[in-house]
């Protein structure tokens, strides 16, 4: 070849080049198309926000302290609303298709495996199950940072908030032992940071699995969002499992039953819904599709001692979040109890099947229904917390 | 409405039609996951059960296959279905005939021909399971629509509110599991319609708008355009197919004497070697794109590092000839090597059957329209400049420029980080405007040609060789 190649043919043969990458195909778009979720990964320990209100964010940065690069990478999410709606009442393998079917064995013909089927309608799209790091890759060292990290943003009375998440996961290691399987159990829970945790912009704190979600939304340090938080349970009744006594939702159960007992006959039918609840009616999928109409009685018909049982069947829900933060956002729906509707269908006792009630006020929203069990015999309840203002901190697409 | 009594009456409709219930169970269960899963949304709230109705199309009427959650449709119609023990009740007739009616009255069809003829028959019990339920009894039912004498079946508005009315949790889900019109193809069945539920916000349950007009031949031809359309985005985003052939193509004009490029060929053999390289290439990647999405195994890695290599080859090629007249026969080979990376694209979108082969004819279409646009763009241009001085180092420094590209690219595919692939892909965005310069380059070859030398060879394009022109 020539070596006396003039600047004028080089930029003649750079058209050339050029004018042919015109219709290159540029192939590594086939080798790698990594998600995007992992963009702002690897955040380990190295930000430098001060630790705000409840050293949350210390507490986020102390658990990804302990985790190694892939894990660190699964838990930091993109703050977004598909990311922050993507909860579920469901063990994790229901969603993704992985499901065995407890005691009996799939359902003849078996549930499609894999994808949404093709031709199966527009737009579709199967789960792809939660986002996250999954529970099951965690060290003991790494379940003490969770832990303290779970307390730092939870209530500390017995029964409620930290406590409860205990039972919670106990409960499900309770199914796993009792015919549930390997579907369910402490290992198939998710932690997601939604957003790096910063103590200034928004990001969300996830932490959910089978019958359980909690969903903090900080902004700028501050606990903007402590909704939806959905809390089931199966067993209801109270077990032992490893050592522990579990028997979480029952003080809910106890300050629904508490409320309607104390209402007078015309107040419980005025209170009583005709229809039948099968289960909530805002679970998962459901957002800001609160009813434009509120049913029920009206709390402004309640006498103080009423009032006062409305509040505290509320305070099982708001006393989840941590005690500091529980008490302010209880005296907000206290200033609404005139206003807040108290509503229920089938038994006042709300201690049977097909049995619901709800508290529907002008922010709070509060729905418990029991339904069949799933692995166990016998009733077990779902329940939603959500906030007409701060549901997912106002993030509405 | 017609109401029609249940046709099997005092006798115990479990046993009797026991097989029929088994497969029509089975079935229900399926489409119930199917609607599960395929029904944008979250929709897996529940794992409590589902009515499902699957409907089947036939010219004058459209048959539905009903199959109602027992505790759902007894505290619904207030109906004695399910046992103190959440067993399903064996239903005798008068039972079955108050099913009926119950259904026929929460069950309404019209379309713009009116209101439609609905017939609820052969109620029975069955237990069944769907995606996470568990097993729970169930209440079957046949339904028949029937749109006004000549009224077209496509189109209808569905009222139905049975047990959605008073069991406000509960769902439908309308599934089209079949349909003898042939307006839905085959390969799209069983297909989601959509689901029944109450709108938690206002509180009503709104009427199910089914439009089948919509899947039809225009359905299949949108899906076609959108093959092509991906075909052409596939091979018109980046920087490496087209590299490969148009680096081929560089030499085209060119005649190999003495191991060199000499002169130039006719114009007319210059068009026939280009033809004859772009079918080969087209035909051989057209195979392995075939067995590809056919389900062959891709190693992804060696394919893209052969491809490097493909375009390393042609790039020695324009620089000297190394397989003069043989061009076709590499292109081809080649082609076998670049159809693997396209079928990987086909292959993520797990086709089969009728819709694989339209989905291939579609993508391959796509993909020769933009690589006929740019041989057409940018060979006219180069087939003048052939004839002139300039070609020489045009076509050396493409040569480099191309191999230099290549030898990042292979670098990169083989693992080796270098700023080479980078820089090479960079160059896509930057192009649309340069096949213009190209032209300009060649209409100011043939003006100065004129304006200067008078009626040369070069510049009329005649099919003569310049005389003396050993580039």
């Amino acid at each position: 070849m020539n070596s006396r190649v003039s600047t004028t043919s080089i930029a003649a043969s750079a058209a050339v080049l050029l004018s042919l990458g015109l219709v290159g195909c540029r192939s590594d778009d086939s080798s790698d198309s990594s998600s995007s979720s992992s963009a702002s990964a690897s955040s380990s320990g190295s930000s430098t926000s001060t630790p705000g209100s409840g050293d949350v964010v210390a507490l986020a940065e102390a658990f990804v302290a302990t985790l190694d690069e892939d894990q660190a990478e699964a838990l930091q999410q993109d703050y977004t609303f598909e990311n922050a709606t993507n909860w579920s009442n469901f063990p994790n393998a229901l969603l993704t298709g992985d499901f065995g079917f407890p005691g009996g064995g799939a359902p003849s013909g078996g549930p499609p495996s894999g994808g949404p089927p093709t031709g199966g309608g527009a737009g579709s799209t199967g789960s792809t199950g939660r986002v996250g790091l999954q529970t099951d890759s965690l060290t003991d060292q790494q379940w003490s940072a969770l832990e303290d990290l779970l307390a730092g943003v939870t209530g500390s009375a017995a029964n409620e908030g930290f406590d409860e998440i205990l039972q919670h996961l106990a409960a499900d290691d309770y199914l796993t032992d009792n015919g549930g399987g390997d579907d369910y159990g402490r290992g198939d829970y998710f932690i997601a940071f939604l957003g790096e945790p910063s103590d200034s912009g928004t990001w969300e704190l996830q932490f959910g699995g089978h019958h359980l979600a909690v969903a903090n939304t900080y902004v700028d340090g501050a606990l903007a969002g402590a909704t939806p938080s959905f809390r089931g349970i199966e067993p209801f009744e109270t077990v032992e499992q490893d050592g522990e006594t579990v028997q979480p939702e029952q003080q809910e159960q106890a300050a629904f039953a508490a409320l309607l007992a104390s209402l007078s006959e015309e107040q419980l039918s005025t209170a009583r819904l005709s229809e039948t609840y099968g289960d909530i009616l805002l679970g998962p999928g459901n957002d800001w599709a609160f009813p434009e109409t509120s049913e029920g009685l009206v709390g402004s018909e309640l006498d103080d001692e009423q009032k006062a049982l409305l509040l505290a069947a509320i305070a099982t829900y708001v006393g989840d979040v941590d005690d500091a933060n529980a008490e302010s956002i209880l005296a907000g729906y206290e200033s609404e109890l005139d206003d807040t509707y108290v509503a229920f269908s089938g038994n006042s006792s709300i201690s049977e099947v097909g049995d619901y009630i709800r508290i529907d006020g002008p922010s709070v929203w509060i729905e418990f229904s029991l339904q069949n069990g799933i692995v166990l015999e016998g009733a077990h309840p779902h329940a939603v917390w959500r906030d007409k203002q701060s549901d997912y901190a106002g993030l509405t697409s | 409405m017609t109401v029609t009594s249940a046709r099997t009456p005092r006798r115990p409709l479990r046993g009797v039609r026991a097989g029929a219930l088994g497969r029509r169970a089975a079935g229900a269960v399926l489409l119930a996951a199917v609607a599960l899963l395929s029904s944008a949304g979250p929709t897996w709230a529940h794992v409590v059960p589902s009515t499902v109705l699957q409907l089947d199309v036939h010219s004058d009427r459209v048959d539905g296959d009903l199959l109602v959650p027992a505790t759902d449709l007894a505290a619904a119609s207030g109906l004695s279905l399910v046992g103190a023990d959440g067993a399903s009740l064996p239903v005798d007739a008068d039972t079955a005939g108050a099913v009926v009616d119950y259904l026929t009255d929460h069950v309404a069809v019209t379309s713009d021909a009116g209101d439609w003829d609905v017939q609820v028959t052969d109620v029975a019990v069955t237990t069944t399971e769907q995606y996470g339920t568990g097993s729970f009894p169930a209440v079957t039912a046949d339904v028949v629509l029937t749109p006004p004498a000549g009224a077209d079946v496509h189109r209808f508005e569905l009222d139905y509110d049975a047990v959605v009315h008073q069991v406000i949790t509960a769902d439908v889900y309308v599934v089209l599991r079949s349909d003898d019109t042939g307006a839905v193809p085959a390969g799209n069945l069983p297909a989601t319609l959509g689901a029944v539920a109450v709108d938690t916000v206002t509180g009503a349950i709104p009427a199910l708008q089914v439009d089948l007009t919509g899947n039809t031949a225009s359905g299949t031809q949108a899906g076609f355009r959108g093959m092509v359309a991906l075909g052409v985005s596939h091979i018109a985003e980046g920087t490496d197919h087209q590299l490969f052939l148009l680096t081929l193509l560089l030499p085209a004009p060119l005649l190999a004497a003495a191991a060199r490029w000499q002169g130039t060929v006719p114009v007319r053999l210059a068009i026939r070697r280009i033809t004859g390289t772009t079918l080969a290439f087209t035909l051989g990647h057209s195979v392995t794109l075939v067995l590809g999405a056919l389900g062959l195994p891709v190693p992804g890695r060696a394919v893209e590092a052969a491809i490097a290599v493909s375009i390393l080859v042609a790039a020695a090629h324009a620089g000297r000839p190394l397989f003069p007249g043989r061009e076709p026969l590499v292109a081809g080979l080649f082609g076998l090597v670049h159809g693997l990376a396209f079928s990987g694209t086909l292959a993520e979108l797990d086709l089969s059957g009728g819709e694989l082969a339209r989905s291939l004819l579609g993508f391959n279409v796509g993909i020769e329209l933009v690589q006929l646009a740019v041989v057409v763009l940018v060979l006219p241009p180069l087939v003048v400049l052939a004839r002139t001085p300039v070609y020489r180092r045009l076509r050396v420094a493409g040569a480099v420029l191309t191999g230099v590209a290549a030898t990042g690219w292979l670098l990169d595919r083989l693992g080796v980080d270098t700023p080479l692939a980078a820089a090479a892909d960079g160059l896509g965005p930057a192009s649309p405007w340069l096949p213009g310069l190209l032209w300009v380059a060649a209409v100011v070859v043939v003006a100065r040609g004129r304006t200067g030398a008078g009626s040369s060879p070069a510049a009329t394009g005649q099919d003569v060789p310049l005389v003396g022109s050993a580039r």
